[in-house]
């Protein structure tokens, strides 16, 4: 089952404080493990050398497939299946399968994109992820740091970096 | 984020140089020239000519101040801070407008002179039930589609427009010079942007009807204006980038970074595919409800424009949506230059075949007027209807126009085309290089009034209330920095 993991983390109270906070890790070359904030903050992922997400070129996936699907399979039902005349046009009608293929494509996309972001973070029905403090999903903005068999000194030195940094709390948890 | 800032030079002011300003009035000589050619070396039907590229142009330009000062507007209206930076360039833009009213006056004077005959529904003793050249569907709509509504609209609602312009510029200098913490001209600025929205809103809509849509005058669509004025909007969008960017590789600007052109650029990308929705809406209503009167507009335009029918989309539909879907290239200036000059391109083509075919096939139903009268300038062609040679006849039958013999004309398109077989015409169903050239000669002009504009004030509004957030914008993306902008 799930490792558990010793974190330590630091609350800060401002999302300013916490981009300069973060500025000031690199600068030591700590490791950073994760950052929590209650909304996104503008630059943070530069800050963290994060890279772009891929979850759009996914998404452009799904969305082609959902465009695949719909053309095709209205394509096969009034062509082939079950040709029928609708107000004397003919059977291939692109235009009348633009409308059901536009949308098709949306919701294809749509959910394929959440199924896909939801399994990416090991969210989902049942599943019950461990929260490091529950303000920082209201008002804090914190910093964690995996110190798993880290030795003493190194969390001290973690310790000192988040009191210089100006973290409000200082806190660790076993997740 | 908030260290870079300091050193920018707030006051910054654009200064319009001898060599754009040659550049510019050799462009403005050319289009000069262009439609000079046009009226008296055209070629066929070489007023018509003439009358439709100095419309299509004129509504072009004038659309595109229009949606100008609409979008500043918005932004004002919707509390935006981050247009802040470049809004100077939204209000030098709008100024065209005084010229968009002069070029539709000059429109306007020709239809009341009978100096053209882009209007059907100008035609004389049209809507006299009397005359043996009534024409009902025409008569039916003589309440909004006659002379002096059209000018009363022309000059009335562009007039208030342009009277809300120079009240919005007014006041934005003012506050350059007096601006405080009560910010009294931002508020009279909504107060103006308030009323100027849902206005031109309406009256846009009202006025390309007469413009343009009432070319064709037997045939109508309520989608008209929308998918028009989103036209407009992508033209607008796509100069307002090449502005910037042209202004930035001049040196201007520094603070207007890759984060505004990545809006900018979605805007681009988004209000193309709003545009597509639009055009399609209209097409596909037309196309499933399948009557005569509404397909024929259409039917004309894909059997007898195949290439500007089918260009429009690739130009304005796929290829900016292509492009313009990765994140990244809405942040490189090279593609988004690119795409703006395809798309502005594609904007102008559109309205091209918004208005050549119409007009193209109003000139023939003058030709066989018979009520012309002393209009009748140009009587050659009345004894050549069964002469299939020309391609003007953009497949427009008119069931209305049965009594009129021009039974025959309209055979004509399913003939195929008398002599060469080709369909295609310069100027007519594809644009020539004088249609080109009088489209460079506009573009010269507004830049000219624009680049004027510009430099009659601040490039950034140092007292606008929104400067500092429009300074910080950011738009979150995570892949890094690619033009060397260094804002972290």
């Amino acid at each position: 089952m799930s490792k558990h993991n010793e974190v330590l983390y630091g609350l800060y109270n401002d999302e300013e404080i916490l981009l300069d906070a973060i500025r000031h890790a690199n600068e030591k070359g700590l490791d950073i493990s994760e950052v929590y904030t209650p909304f996104p903050v503008h630059g943070l992922d530069d800050c963290l050398g994060l890279s772009e997400s891929r979850l759009h070129i996914a998404g452009f996936v799904y969305g082609i497939l959902g465009t695949m699907t719909a053309f095709g399979v209205m394509t096969w039902v009034f062509t082939r299946e079950w040709p029928i005349i609708f107000g004397g046009k003919p059977y291939f009608s692109a235009p009348a399968f633009i409308p059901i293929t536009f949308e098709l494509t949306v919701l294809f996309a749509c959910v394929g994109m959440v199924i896909t972001f939801y399994t990416i973070c090991g969210m989902g029905p049942g599943i019950t992820n461990p929260v490091l403090d529950d303000r920082i999903t209201d008002d804090k903005f914190c910093i964690a740091f995996n110190v798993d068999g880290a030795s003493s000194d190194t969390v001290n030195g973690l310790k000192s970096f988040f009191k210089e940094s100006g973290a409000e709390e200082i806190n660790s948890k076993t997740i | 984020m908030s260290d870079h800032n300091h050193n920018i030079n707030i006051e910054e002011r654009f200064e319009f140089t001898g060599r754009e300003k040659s550049a510019l009035m050799g462009l403005m000589a050319l289009g000069v020239i262009c439609l000079g050619w046009t009226y008296f070396l055209g070629g066929d039907d070489k007023e018509l000519r003439f009358w439709t590229n100095f419309l299509h142009n004129s509504v072009f330009f004038t659309g595109i101040a229009f949606i100008s000062m609409f979008l500043l507007a918005a932004k004002v209206l919707a509390y935006s801070g981050w247009h802040t930076v470049w809004k100077r360039l939204l209000e030098a833009k709008a100024q065209f407008m005084i010229f968009g009213l002069v070029f539709m006056g000059i429109i306007l004077l020709g239809t009341m002179m009978g100096w053209h005959h882009l209007y059907h529904w100008a035609f004389p003793e049209i809507t006299n039930p009397d005359s043996e050249c009534f024409d009902q569907i025409i008569a039916g709509k003589k309440g909004f589609l006659n002379t002096t509504f059209y000018g009363l609209a022309t000059l009335g609602f562009g007039g208030i427009w342009y009277l809300c312009i120079v009240m919005f510029r007014r006041l934005s200098l003012s506050e350059d010079k007096t601006g405080d913490d009560s910010y009294t001209q931002h508020r009279k600025m909504r107060k103006v942007a308030a009323f100027y929205m849902p206005f031109g809103g309406f009256t846009s809509a009202a006025l390309i009807w007469l413009w343009v849509m009432s070319i064709d005058a037997h045939w109508y669509s309520t989608m008209f204006a929308w998918y028009s004025t989103a036209s407009w909007l992508v033209s607008t969008v796509a100069l307002l980038i090449l502005s910037i960017i042209y202004l930035k590789s001049r040196g201007y600007f520094s603070y207007v970074s890759q984060e505004h052109l990545h809006d900018l650029g979605k805007y681009l990308f988004g209000f193309s595919v709003f545009w597509t929705y639009l055009w399609f809406s209209q097409f596909m209503l037309i196309w499933y409800a399948n009557n005569g009167e509404e397909t024929i507009y259409f039917n004309g335009r894909m059997d007898m424009y195949p290439l500007l029918f089918w260009a429009n989309l690739v130009l304005n539909f796929f290829l900016p949506l292509l492009i313009l879907m990765r994140n990244d290239t809405k942040r490189k200036f090279g593609t988004l230059t690119l795409v703006c000059c395809l798309v502005l391109f594609g904007h102008w083509l559109d309205f091209f075949q918004m208005i050549k075919p119409g007009a193209l096939h109003t000139e023939h139903e003058w030709h066989g007027y018979e009520c012309a009268g002393d209009h009748s300038h140009d009587t050659k062609h009345i004894g050549e209807k069964d002469h299939h040679g020309d391609a003007h006849d953009a497949g427009h039958g008119h069931d209305s126009h049965d009594g009129h013999g021009h039974g025959e004309a309209h055979a004509s398109v399913d003939h195929g085309h008398g002599h060469g077989g080709s369909t295609f015409k310069m100027g007519f169903t594809i644009p020539g290089f004088l249609e080109l050239g009088t489209f460079l000669g506009f573009l010269g002009l507004y830049f000219f009034v624009m680049f004027t504009s510009l430099a009659k004030a601040a490039l950034v509004p140092p007292n606008d209330p929104y400067i500092g957030e429009s300074l910080h914008h950011h738009v979150g993306y995570g892949g890094g920095n690619m033009e060397g902008d260094s804002h972290h």
